[in-house]
Parts: C-alpha cells; structure tokens; sequence
C-alpha cells in the first residue's frame, strides 16, 4: 500500500487558485483514475479535477468553500499495489507522503526553492513550465512577508513586471485566502503549507492587515481616488514604465510604504490607482455626513472605517440584514472584463428592427427535419449565418485594434461568441468557423456549448478564440438593450425576442397600414475607435436583409 | 561531575564565533535572547584571522607594489621594495582591529563571552573545556544551539603542515620572508589568489593542479583569462598532475614530487609548498553525536531551510553545514538561525549567493550561468560588455575581462552574472541585488549609472541583452 498525494492542478492558465466548491468522493470510496473527485471553480470556470490514481480515498484536505492555491495537496489515496501495479504506482513508491509535506532541504538544496519535490505529481508538475525549477520571482521584503502571512510564495499572482510578486500582492492573496476559510484562523488550515515557526503575535497580524486595508484602500474602486500629488516619490524603472504606459503620475500614485523616508510606489498600486481612475464613482449610498456635519467629531472615524472595511471586504459598514457576498472567482472575472471594455472602448449602439415573417417560416419548414435528425433549431443558426454575410461585407466588425501596435487585425476566421447566461454569471463559449457549418451542425454546437454553459462544464478552451458576439437577452425578453463588446472584439450584437409586433406596410390597396408582424430588434454596439456609425448601420442592413430573405442565407 | 564544574544556563548557545557564530550571537541577542558565545581560539573565525581579511590584505600589499614598478606606459617609474615582514605586521594590524571590534560589538549586544572549547554532552548541554592546565571546565545547559564550527585546511598524505616548509593558506599568510620558490599544490580559489600574491611579491610560483584547468568551477573563458594573466606575472602551471611527496634536494631547498594519472612522475624545485586543496569542516572535539546530530560521509552536518540540524533545536550555520563555505553565506545563515530561534518567519530562501575570487583581475559571479539557466528550464539570454570598451577600465590601465549578464529571456529576470576583470568582487553587488529583487534587465539598463564607472559595464551588458547596448556591437 502506498500513500500518494494529489495537489490541485493548474486548472487553466494564470489560475493561481480555485475555490474548492464540491468534493465528489469521501474517504473510503473506491476511485479511478480520471475520475472526478472534486469541483473547483476558478476565475475562469468550474472544473472537475480528475484523479490520477487507481485506489481508494484516504484524506481530504480541503473544506468545500475554500480557496485553495494551485500546487497544494487537496486529497491523497491508498493506491494498491499488487492490482495496479503496472499503473505506474510502483516506481513513485518512495516518494511517498512525508517527502512532500516536510521541508527537508539541506542549505544548498534551499536556494532551488522550495519547488515540487514530487516527481509522481503530474499535474502539479504542469503547471510550472512558467518559472522552471520553482523559481518565484520576488524580492527579499515579499518572501519574508509570505511566510509572516503564512502564504506560499508560489502561489501568488504577480502583479510586477513579467509577474514579479510584491509585497502587496502577497497581502492581497493573503487576505483573499482568509475571506475564503470563513475567517478561519491560521491554524485550521488543513493544508500542508511551509508553516513558519510562529506565525505571529496576534499584535504583528493586525499590524499586517491595517497596512493591507491602507494599500487597497488606495486601490478600490469606490470613490475615485484623491490624487496624493506628492514632490517626489521612489520607484523602479519599471514601474516608472508602468506609469507612463497607464498616462499616470507617480506622485500622485497614493502609497503608504516609504524607502528612506520617501514615498515608494510598487506597479501594483500604479495599476490599481490607475484602475480606480478610469472606473467611475461608484453611487455611494448618501452623500458623506462628514462635511455637512463638521460639529460631530464622532462622525469623523466612519468615512475612514468605511473605505477600509470596504476595501478589505469585511462587513464592519452593513446594516442590519444586509448580506455580503463575496466579488470573486467568475464573478469578479466578469467585473473587470466589463470594466475593461466599457472603460476602453468607446461604445456607440445602433438599434434596428428586422421583419422576420420569412425566417419564421423557414424554420417552421425545417424545424421537424432537424428535429428528425435529433436537432432542436433555434432561431440562432439563421442568426449566425446572417451575421457571417454581414461580417464578410464589412471585414472591420470581424477585427481587433492593438493599440500598442498601432494596428486594426482584420480576423480571418468566424468565431462567434454566444453569451449565455448561468448561474454564475455570464458565459461566452464560442462557435468557430460559422461560416464552413451548416444550419443543423451550429445549432448542434450551440446547443451543446450553452447546455454545458449552465451547468458550467466549459473548457478554458472553448472560451477562447471569438472575433464577434452574440447576446441574446431576448430569450428572457425585451427588445433594445446597449450591450458591452466583449473586448478586444470590435462588435457585439444583441438580440431582442421574436415577437408580433406592429408594422408599417403597404396594403392590398396600395395605402400604407399597421399590421401585426414578427420582428426581430437588433442592438448592435461597436467600437467607435475602429469603425464608425455609418459602417455599423450597414452592417446592421446586411444582416437585417439576410433575416428578412432566408433564401439568401443559402447563398453563404 | 568534575571538580570545579559549574552549570551555567543559557537560551542561545553559539560554538564558534566566525562570521557565522558571531552574527548569531548578535543577532540573538538583539532578539532580547539570553546568548553565550564560545570560542576556542579567535574572534572572528578563520575569516578574520587566517582566510579572508589577511590574504586580502597581503593581495592589495602585493598588488600595489606590483602595479607600482609596473607603470611605465602610464610614465610612472619605480622599483619598489617590499619589506614582507612589515607588510604581515601591518596586515595583524588590521586583524587585530577587526577581531577586537567583533568581541566588542558581541559584548555591546549583550552576549555572554566563554573561552574555551565547547562538546556536547547531551541535547541539552555542553561542556565547555577551558584552555590550558588547570583551568577546569564548565557545563553550559542550552535551550537552543548554534554549531557554528567551521571548517580547515584539508592535508594530504605525505604533506604535513607541521613541517616548517609545507604551509597551508594560514601559514601562507603569516610567512615572514617571500619564499624564492613557491609550489602551490591545487589551483582552487585559495591557492590562486596566493599564488597572484607571492607572484608579485618576486617568488617563482608553481602550480600544479590534478584537473586540466584552474579554478574548477568557473566557465572556460574566465578561467582563461586569469590563467593567462597569472602566467604573464610568471606562474608557471601544471595540469593532470597530482602531489605526491617531497624530498630535499642537493641545494638546500625541496623538490616537490607529482604524478599524472598513467603514473608519469615530475619534480619541481621548491623552497615552499603551500597546499591548498580544499577545506573540511571542524567538528572533531565537538562530540556532535552527542546531542543526537548527524553529520554526512564528508563531516558536513546536514540542515534545512531553516538551518536546523535533525535536533530542532540545534542548528548549524557556516562552513560546518556544507557549501557554499564562503563568509557571507556563513553570516546570511547565522542571522537566519538567530531569527528562527526567536520564533520569526526567517528562512534560506536566498535565489543566489555570490562569489569572489581575488585573483588578478579578480572573479565575480552570481545565480545561474547560461547553461545552469538552461538546465533549469529558462530560456537564457545573455548579454556581454567587455572590459576594453570601458571608458573607465581604460583609464586604470585594467581592461581584460567582461561583465556578462544572464536573465530570461520571456520575462527579463535577471538569473546570473559572471564578471571577470577590475573590481568584479565589487561589481557583482548589483547584480546579486538585482537577482534578490526579481529585477529584469530594463531595471538594470534603465538605472542611470555614474560615469565614468566600471558599474556602467553592468548596464551595457544588460542593454547588450537586449539587443540594444551602445558602446559594443548587438549580436
Ligand atoms: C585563505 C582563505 C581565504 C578566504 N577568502 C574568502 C573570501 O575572500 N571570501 C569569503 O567569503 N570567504 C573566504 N574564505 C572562507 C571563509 O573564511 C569561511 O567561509 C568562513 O570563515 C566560514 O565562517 P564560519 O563561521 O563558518 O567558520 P570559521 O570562520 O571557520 O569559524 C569557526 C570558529 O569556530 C571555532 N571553533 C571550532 N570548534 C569549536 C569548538 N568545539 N568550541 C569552540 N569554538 C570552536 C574556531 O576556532 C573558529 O574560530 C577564505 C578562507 C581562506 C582559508
């Protein structure tokens, strides 16, 4: 009998770690390799990690609801020899559950880091190529902190150049780590992470969090931040890049840490002040008490407590029943994608209405072919090949601009993004090649993709790669809506429901009348950088004319 | 218990006060820990008194002179003489200065001072022997230990350092008179600095070396450099040949005896033999299994990052614990096992340890080479500034060698440097900083250097690996 750890996985790429929503198997079951054993969701999706093993669950190391970092162990099995022998459980057999757990390095080992010392650990072993031998690229300060925090260097996302962790973002996962166990104490944590020897007076922690709460603070997203306008302030050239990239001054960067006596600004918060810049005054709830009040000197502490607690996510500022609910994984990721491209596109939405009395009629024909072929035909296929027509006609709807590169890339490929709404939050999984698929084979796709949308099912993979969108709200109903290009997209279209509604026509006398007719709104927002109203209104009327003349659509 | 035995107790208990004994010691006690150094022989180790800061001094006493009478394409002419026997009474000088103000910093700091030789007796305690008849001996309990023991010269067969004409690098560095022959038995760092230095001071220095080049670890074209600079100043080198022993010859002086591996044999004429092949760490006397501590087939005691011992509560820290054995390393892991001790979050996790070698020009190097970055899984890219392109290498008549950077090539972190050439021991700092703080080379080349510098070669080479150096042509 051997014992074999399993650590979590890299997930998906720049996943750093997940959140351990499910465990799918408990001690004692019998398990197969690649069979599921837990969900975790990450910021990116909800997976299923597989086991690698053939044999029996021993321990597991992670509560449901927590966050866990890539590369710890979150299982281990019992894995029979004699039966799997050949499953190449024989030659792990001296790496066995100590090796991992226990820092065991003699002093010239150290500088190697304390990377992977399990060579059995295939997964884990993937998700390293990024920095070879375990490499964390951090300075002194950071890795220190790390261990004060009891965080694993390795673990955390770098927000420096070329991924170079700071003392922030050491912070920063530290926190994020603590809000995910509950508040839980350090102590709790069932993973085996390098626990320092002490991790601190209760004292040192607290001064670790204000320092935290500070930084982020400067960071939120809340008010717009004041600038700090300072003389002078310290920071590395590479920062100082960051900077001029993001078209913001140093000295008015706020920043608490100071490196002989001078104000010292690390990318990160450049980054984040930066953020907070383009990101608008979030509503506050009432105007600030503080000025309106200046006799009461009790008030004064609040507006601070507030921005604090806000930033750190802690629920010091609700009002009784108010609920806090963590902005994080998929969410979060949704937030800030949105957040991008509103703040850097400037969005223009052109509505139009499409009189689809034609296309009602073609899938009602071939809606009982499909469906003797086993496909349920939506109305979206027509859609897509509609877009695909009107893409072609105007090649900039179907790009992207590199504003680095000064340059527009006219995609060559049809890939289109179908927003899908699941519990989560929104998912965009793509169709590729549209325009090389038939009606049934898209319906087929799209059908599939948004069925495992919901049940959150996607592969990192099949998010990847589009050169246009399509929302369909109207499937939950309404008619006009302003929806965000999912960036670096140049385009997204919205559709409205397929409803009667009344038109103007011709009638058998010649006269105009209003006439009950399916229609079909059309909201279709662009990039005004890489094309202008007039392009989009033409697009929009190819693709209506398609819609309108389904025979045309045969064409593509 | 012995007559006269007396039990003292302390919370940190440090054996040895060398650069990594005495920095322990310190640090623990500016933790507020009750601390108790023992020393056997000198403050400051074997750094301070015999390796280090004494062949420093006798390689800058001999370099000047040296640079001195050798200066006339600068218009400079002299013929200077050097009294050796003031020049190691100048460098005691300096020693003694330094090793006083290591016992006067450890009292500042409140450590408790104990002369004598320390062995354990148990987990808990040692005996600590007091130097010298009838001076009796105490028990110290602990509640934490610090072996800080380092190492020695290691001896070879048929070459006893007893003997008044085979030196180690001690006796080297307290030699009254300049030998008219010098045999150094190993081309190692230690045996090329001072075969730099007696080459300068006017002896006829041989060295004979059992691999095929020097300095074993360094890339070939450092290596080649110096030996090329070493055999200009006169020494003469012999690879693939082993010492085997030494006899006296008819003229009074001794005749060094080598063998090559197909057991050709050679002599050379010597009038000293110094021997330096290698150091092995002192625990002899220590009694270490005592406390239940292991050490490994060649002596080392093993630690972890943390510079514990397999006793927890014992750790080990310098040249006794193993390589690098040079005195930062030595210092960098005292403070480590000091803060572990007062229960901080301290811990090895330096990325690079830099060395120098003080040959002529000198050796600097740091992190990865360009192969070790590729036996790691980077993608090395590698940038390089020679020496004759420097302004300022130029102007001190100093112009062999290179600054060569290595970093990643992806992400730009700064991986490794080799720097061979004027004031490499000095140059390769930078570089070590960059290292530790994850800097890339835009950092490096973006960081105004003062002109005119040997520093600025660091950031040509950093341009240089980015394609974009100006002072040297871009491959
Ligand atoms: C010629 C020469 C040149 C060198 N040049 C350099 C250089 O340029 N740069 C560099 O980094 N390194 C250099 N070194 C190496 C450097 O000297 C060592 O790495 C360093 O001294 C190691 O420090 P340490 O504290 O581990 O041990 P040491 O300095 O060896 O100190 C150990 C101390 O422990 C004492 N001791 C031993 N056993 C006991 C006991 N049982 N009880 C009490 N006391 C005990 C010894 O007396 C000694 O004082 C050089 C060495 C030599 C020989």
């Amino acid at each position: 009998m051997t014992i074999k750890e399993f650590k979590l996985p890299d997930v998906g790429e720049g996943v750093a770690e997940g959140e351990l929503v499910s465990w799918l198997v408990a001690p004692g079951d019998r398990v197969e390799e690649d069979q599921p054993v837990a969900e975790v969701e990450t910021d990116k999706a909800l997976v299923e990690v597989p086991s690698s093993y053939d044999g029996t669950v021993e321990e597991l190391f992670a509560e449901e609801g927590e966050m866990v970092p890539v590369g710890d162990v979150i299982i281990s099995f019992r894995v029979d020899e004699e039966g799997d022998a050949e499953a190449g459980a024989s030659d792990d057999a001296d790496s066995a559950a100590a090796s991992d757990s226990e820092p065991d390095a003699t002093a010239d080992e150290a500088d190697a880091s304390a990377g992977d010392t399990a060579p059995d650990a295939e997964p884990a072993a993937e998700s390293e190529p990024d920095t070879p031998s375990g490499r964390t690229f951090a300075p002194p300060s950071a890795r220190r902190l790390a261990r004060e925090l009891g965080v694993d260097v390795a673990a955390v996302d770098g927000s420096g150049p070329g991924g170079r962790v700071t003392e922030a973002d050491v912070r920063a996962h530290a926190e994020g780590g603590a809000a995910a166990s509950g508040g839980g104490s350090d102590g709790d944590a069932p993973t085996p992470r390098p626990a320092p020897t002490d991790t601190g007076s209760g004292e040192r922690k607290s001064a670790v969090s204000k320092r935290g709460s500070a930084d982020s603070a400067a960071g939120a997203g809340g008010d717009a931040p004041e600038p700090a306008g300072r003389e002078t302030t310290l920071a590395t050239p590479a920062t100082r890049k960051v900077a001029r990239e993001r078209d913001v001054d140093l000295d008015d960067v706020p920043t608490d840490e100071t490196r002989d006596g001078e104000a010292f600004v690390t990318a990160e918060a450049v980054n984040a002040y930066a953020d907070a810049l383009e990101s608008p005054a979030e509503p506050t709830a009432e105007p600030e008490p503080v000025d309106a009040e200046p006799a009461d000197a009790e008030a004064t502490p609040e507006p601070a407590a507030t921005a604090a607690a806000a930033a750190s996510g802690t629920a010091s500022t609700e009002r009784d029943g108010d609920e806090t609910v963590p902005y994080r994984g998929v969410r979060r990721t949704i937030g800030k994608q949105m957040e991008r491209s509103k703040f850097t596109a400037p969005h223009v939405t052109h509505h139009d209405t499409a009189e689809v009395d034609a296309l009602v009629e073609a899938r009602e024909e071939l809606k009982p072919k499909a469906e003797a072929r086993g496909v349920k035909l939506t109305y979206m296929p027509f859609v897509m090949k509609a877009i695909v027509a009107g893409l072609k006609a105007h090649p900039y709807l179907n790009s992207e601009l590199r504003e680095d590169e000064e340059e527009i890339v006219l995609r060559r490929e049809y890939n289109l993004g179908i927003a899908v709404a699941t519990d989560a939050g929104l998912m965009v999984p793509v169709v590729d090649d549209v325009d090389e698929k038939g009606l049934f084979e898209l319906a087929d796709e799209v059908n599939d993709l948004a069925a495992r949308a919901r049940e959150r099912k996607l592969k990192p993979d099949e998010m990847k790669g589009g050169t246009f969108t399509i929302t369909n709200f109207g499937a939950i109903g309404g008619e006009y809506a302003t929806p965000i290009i999912n960036y670096p997209e140049t385009a997204i279209l919205g559709l409205g429901a397929i409803e009667e509604r009344p038109v103007v026509r011709e009638g058998a006398d010649g006269d105009s009348e209003v006439v009950p007719a399916p229609t079909l709104p059309l909201s279709l927002s662009i990039d005004h950088r890489v094309v202008d109203g007039a392009i989009a209104a033409e697009f929009a009327n190819t693709v209506m004319e398609q819609l309108e003349h389904p025979l045309l659509l045969l064409t593509e | 218990m012995v007559v006269g035995d007396v039990t003292t107790g302390t919370e940190v208990l440090v054996i040895g006060a060398g650069p990594g004994g005495y920095v322990a010691a310190i640090r623990a006690a500016q933790k507020g820990l009750d601390t108790t150094l023992v020393e056997k022989d000198a403050y400051g180790g074997a750094c301070l008194n015999r390796g280090c800061i004494p062949s420093k001094a006798l390689i800058t006493g001999s370099g000047l002179a040296h640079e001195a009478g050798n200066a006339e394409f600068m218009g400079v002419h002299a013929d200077p003489a050097v009294d050796m026997g003031k020049m190691v009474e100048w460098k005691d000088g300096v020693v003694d200065g330094l090793t006083s103000g290591v016992e006067k910093l450890c009292k500042a700091n409140g450590v408790n001072l104990v002369a004598g030789t320390a062995s354990f007796t148990g987990e808990n305690t040692v005996r600590v022997a007091h130097g010298g008849e009838g001076q009796g001996s105490e028990t110290l309990s602990f509640e934490h230990a610090v072996v800080a023991t380092g190492s020695r010269p290691v001896q070879i067969p048929g070459f006893d350092f007893a003997e008044d004409h085979v030196w180690s690098s001690a006796e080297a560095l307290d030699a009254e008179t300049v030998p008219d022959r010098l045999g150094v038995v190993g081309g190692g760092y230690i045996g090329m600095e001072l075969a730099t230095t007696y080459a300068k001071l006017g002896a006829d220095v041989t060295v004979v070396e059992m691999l095929d080049d020097i300095l074993d670890p360094y890339e070939d074209d450092v290596k080649r450099i110096v030996r090329k600079r070493a055999e200009e100043l006169g020494v003469e080198f012999h690879f693939g040949e082993g010492a085997s022993e030494w006899s006296e010859a008819p003229d009074g002086g001794y005749l060094l005896h080598t063998e090559t591996e197909a057991g050709d044999e050679s002599t050379y004429g010597v009038d000293r033999i110094l021997v330096a092949v290698g150091r092995q760490p002192v625990t002899d006397g220590l009694d270490p299994g005592a406390a239940g501590i292991e050490t490994d087939d060649r002596g080392f005691v093993e630690t972890d990052d943390r510079t514990r011992t397999a006793v927890e509560h014992i750790h080990a820290v310098g040249d006794v614990a193993g390589d690098p054995m040079l005195a930062h390393a030595a210092s960098n892991e005292g403070i480590v096992a000091a803060e572990v001790i007062a229960g901080e979050p301290a811990a090895l996790d330096r990325q690079a340890v830099p060395a120098a070698v003080f040959t002529d020009p000198e050796i600097g190097t740091v992190g990865m080479t360009e192969a070790d970055a590729e036996d790691a899984g980077f993608d090395p890219v590698v940038g390089q500034m020679p020496f004759n392109a420097s302004g300022r290498a130029m102007t001190t008549g100093h112009t062999e060698g290179f600054v060569r950077i290595v970093a990643d090539e992806e992400a730009g972190f700064v991986l490794g440097a080799q720097i061979v050439g004027p004031e490499a021991s000095e140059l390769i700092a930078e570089v070590a900083l960059a290292i530790e703080m994850g800097a890339t080379l835009e950092d490096v080349a973006a960081t105004v250097h003062t002109h005119p510098t040997l520093a600025e070669a660091v950031m040509e080479a950093a341009e240089n690996a980015r394609g974009q150096a100006i002072h040297t042509l871009n491959r």
